[in-house]
């Protein structure tokens, strides 16, 4: 008799459904990234050794450009109408960490007007923003 | 005549292993842009504007920034390097000694974090920073 031999099967992953996870992955971290989305000023970042992580689960990120103009969102503001917008924010978030991101070369009274502002409205914290030292 | 019939080929298994790859390394993108959005630097705490706090005067030591980044401790001239000896001996002798730092409004604000970060580096617990009012 005559005895059929089964033919040897190939081996094979099934990876069909990976490539639906890792695009399903894609799409979440993209949509977080796009919420993350923050507009960035360019300035020359100080430059430090021992700096921490300072980023919280709410911030509020300033930036003070090398002419000494405060930009938030993107916009320009002036000290006044910043003191607005961080009532508002602390008000509804008092935990808002508040990051300032000034340019190395920017003189020293421009940070410290900010500085003053969050001592007026007694917030306690804020986070000078560096980069590390190259 | 007996025609063979060609079997339905389903779609290869292997065949979306590209596509995953590219998902993934798109991931790996994303997380890696949002590593980078974390922000670093120093957490200073801010005392109350206008509020005072007695200190022994022997525990302290007041240095002033100048805008030629020139540390000045009583009247003499310090470099960066002199002055971390100093901080460092004094806290040696004196553990809770206050670090005051006087800061010239024009003053460049690198200087003023290069002063923050060997705070830091020598683990200065009380550090007080003020700009000089002119």
């Amino acid at each position: 008799m005559k005895i059929k031999r089964h033919k040897k099967l190939k081996p094979l992953l099934p990876i069909n459904s990976m490539s639906d996870i890792a695009f399903l992955l894609l799409i979440f971290i993209m949509l977080l990234s796009l919420i993350n989305y923050r507009r960035e000023i360019k300035i020359e970042y100080p430059e430090a050794e021992y700096q921490e992580v300072t980023q919280k689960d709410k911030n509020f990120e300033l930036y003070i450009s090398r002419t000494g103009d405060i930009y938030y969102k993107g916009n320009t503001v002036t000290i006044g109408s910043l003191e607005g917008c961080l009532v508002d924010v602390l008000a509804k978030n008092p935990d808002t960490m508040v990051h300032i991101k000034a340019d190395k070369n920017t003189e020293y009274k421009n940070v410290d007007g900010v500085i003053n502002i969050l001592k007026l409205l007694q917030h306690r914290v804020v986070s000078l923003v560096v980069k590390e030292t190259e | 005549m007996n025609i063979k019939r060609k079997g339905k080929k389903g779609l290869d298994f292997a065949d979306s292993g590209a596509l995953s790859d590219l998902a993934f390394l798109l991931i790996v993108f994303f997380i890696v842009i949002a590593v980078f959005n974390i922000n670093k630097g120093f957490i200073l705490g801010l005392p109350q504007k206008g509020s005072t706090k007695i200190v022994n005067v022997e525990e302290i030591i007041k240095v002033s920034l100048d805008e030629n980044n020139d540390l000045l401790y009583k009247d003499r001239k310090l470099t960066l390097d002199e002055l971390k000896i100093l901080v460092s001996d004094r806290l040696e002798i004196r553990p809770n000694m206050t670090f005051l730092l006087k800061i010239k409004p024009e003053t460049a604000y690198q200087n003023v974090v290069n002063i923050v970060d060997m705070v830091r580096e020598l683990d200065v617990e009380n550090f007080s920073f003020a700009m000089i009012e002119e």
